[in-house]
């Protein structure tokens, strides 16, 4: 990795200069929160967001999205098509950025998924360093740090940015559109004391001391039923979920019933449906089953297999949950066997 | 501005279902059609190599996907059969389907059964109602080698004898000298002359070798407990019982979520696993 200084003030002009390639979607302010969405305009990226409501994941796999479309009368697949468009996602946290390296282990390890990769492969990523939300709790995972799956990560040293520049794709864009001098010692000490400073700033700890044997010694206590009760199965935790990759897939007739589209949509392990099989069986009957499950594949199942929680402290799930569910309080909830 | 979307095509797509002929449709029961199919690509038909226990994808367009298992044995090659009951939307619209037709496969996905280790050993099948599908092509593929077995015993319970699966063909290997098949139905007909009760009854009839045996069951969740007991009480080892577990395997390729079993996904580390794993899966028995 190497590293270059970049004025705060010339950010609009490396977003205007991407702009002419590039679709940007950057964090903007929508009512009393943020989203990311397409700038229009290069002062309308808010590099001083929180959180934003919905995560980054919908601009590699996306709410809903057509896989093919296809003929009825001999089952045959017409078209299908993968969107290549080049994108910069301008302005993601390090719990966003992390969450994009979970989401690839999935859509991008053994039998890569196209349509997730299509808009990987075309997509640069540059991220930006934050102050503690309300919410957050990345430090709890060391998603608080991120060293890969960025093109260009900018850490706030005051009136300049100290860039981590990833990729030969970032070097390119910070060479051509700003002017940039190298870091002095000088630099990367203000870049430590901005690191202390927020690293000191979290306030909801959560001890994650092990997990994965809690939530096997504790798969029959009664904190899920608990939890069960009070869960409104709506599935908003797994909505706002940068890491929740779970998917339904239908199919919609056109009109004339001749052909269609194959339809790919989130879907919720949440839902009374989901683990649902022939013959009236349901694997997950009760909504405790259900909230137990999530949290058990987050943090035992996913690790399992890649060594890494599926979870990355965002605080989204708990600003969005009405029944005021959530990991730090779920895992307290392991730890002492009370529900608070 | 505007940004151009180029309709790129797909190189390998693992959601494109193949298209596959039906040729051969045969009435099992009033609810199981036994169905043989064919890949119609011959690129496709040929890298469709599978082991017994594997599914595929059913892929019906304008009505959707359902896993099945395979029925057929590896050892049979350029056809696939699927034994389906009429139960969902997919399988209901597969019972409407007629010699000729054109459906759509995913796969193979998913572990099977450990044939090679199984070589050179007795073998213990166990199946309840539908679960002998999947068990069919392990049988048929030791048929198909029967020399490198031992002893092959099959126990197969049923709830009455119109829902005995593949009935006519197992009537007939009643009487083979080197397949032991004991069937079983929980409520007899006056027609019925075989055993009568649950399958796990059929244990006190069968001699295990314990140092030599593989065991293999499939059947409803409910069973799976009962005959892993009687297995475990002829001193069978947990890691020579294997399990065929049915969950909502969507996408087939451990990405959708929806066949979860415990800290695994049923299809790519099952279906099968064996009773040691098993154990250690959460909401697996």
């Amino acid at each position: 990795m190497f590293f270059r200084v970049i004025p705060k003030s010339v950010i609009p002009d490396l977003v205007r200069g991407l702009a002419e390639q590039y679709e940007v979607v950057g964090p903007v302010a929508k009512g009393e929160t943020f989203v990311y969405a397409p700038l229009a305009d290069a002062a309308d990226l808010r590099l001083d967001y929180d959180t934003t409501a919905l995560p980054a994941k919908r601009w590699f796999f996306p709410e809903s999205e057509a896989l093919m479309r296809f003929r009825v009368s001999d089952n045959a697949v017409v078209s299908e098509s993968l969107d290549t468009a080049p994108r910069v996602l301008f302005g993601l946290h390090p719990c966003d950025v992390n969450s994009l390296l979970l989401m690839d282990n999935v859509f991008l390890g053994e039998t890569p998924d196209p349509y997730y990769k299509a808009r990987r492969d075309n997509t640069l990523v540059v991220g930006v360093s934050c102050t503690p939300g309300e919410y957050c709790f990345c430090d709890a995972w060391g998603t608080d740090e991120t060293h890969w799956g960025f093109d260009i990560f900018l850490s706030d040293i005051g009136d300049d940015y100290y860039a981590s520049i990833r990729s030969v794709m970032g070097a390119d864009l910070v060479d051509r559109y700003v002017p940039c001098r190298a870091i002095t010692d000088e630099d990367t000490a203000a870049f430590q004391r901005r690191t202390a400073e927020f690293k000191a700033a979290f306030t909801n700890g959560v001890d994650t001391s092990q997990l994965p044997v809690l939530l096997d010694a504790k798969f029959d206590s009664e904190i899920w039923d608990k939890l069960g009760e009070k869960c409104l199965g709506c599935g908003a935790c797994s909505m706002v979920c940068p890491t929740c990759y779970c998917f339904d897939v239908h199919d919609e007739l056109d009109a004339d019933q001749l052909g269609g589209t194959r339809v790919r949509t989130w879907d919720s392990c949440q839902f009374k449906q989901f683990a649902a099989v022939a013959h009236g069986q349901n694997f997950r009957d009760t909504r405790a089953a259900r909230v137990k499950y999530r949290y058990y594949h987050k943090q035992w199942g996913y690790l399992s297999k890649f060594e890494r929680v599926l979870c990355v402290g965002c605080g989204r799930c708990t600003r969005a949950c009405k029944a005021e569910i959530n990991p730090p309080r779920v895992v307290r909830a392991l730890q002492t066997g009370v529900v608070d | 501005m505007t940004v151009p979307t180029y309709a790129a095509p797909v190189a390998a797509n693992p959601y494109r279902p193949s298209p596959a002929r039906i040729t051969s449709i045969i009435d099992l029961t009033p609810q199981e059609k036994l169905f043989e199919l064919r890949l119609i690509d011959d690129a496709a038909r040929e890298a469709f190599d599978f082991e017994s226990g594997q599914f595929v994808e059913l892929s019906i367009f304008g009505v959707g996907e359902a896993p099945i298992s395979i029925s057929s044995a590896p050892s049979k090659q350029g056809f696939i059969e699927l034994c389906i009951r009429d139960s969902g939307d997919v399988t209901g619209a597969m019972h409407k389907k007629r010699c000729g037709d054109i459906v759509g496969l995913r796969g193979p996905f998913g572990r099977g059964f450990p044939f090679a280790d199984m070589k050179g050993h007795d073998i213990l099948l166990v199946a309840g109602g539908l679960g002998i599908a999947p068990l069919k092509s392990l049988i048929n593929h030791i048929h198909d080698d029967r020399h490198e077995f031992g002893k092959v015993t099959i126990l197969y319970g049923s709830r009455t004898p119109s829902e005995v699966l593949f009935r006519r063909q197992f009537d007939m290997w009643q009487h083979r000298e080197d397949f032991d098949l004991i069937l079983t139905v929980d409520q007899p007909d006056e027609t019925w002359t075989g055993e009568t009760g649950l399958v796990t009854k059929l244990f006190d009839k069968v001699d295990v070798d314990p140092a030599s045996t593989y065991g293999a069951i499939c059947g409803p969740p409910v069973m799976y407990k009962y005959v892993i007991a009687e297995m475990r009480k002829k001193a069978m080892d947990a890691d020579r019982i294997y399990v065929s577990f049915e969950r909502r395997m969507k996408c087939g390729i451990g990405k959708c979520g929806h066949c979860g079993v415990g800290h695994q996904y049923a299809c790519i580390d099952g279906p099968v696993f064996n009773y040691w794993e098993a154990m250690n899966l959460q909401e697996a028995i």
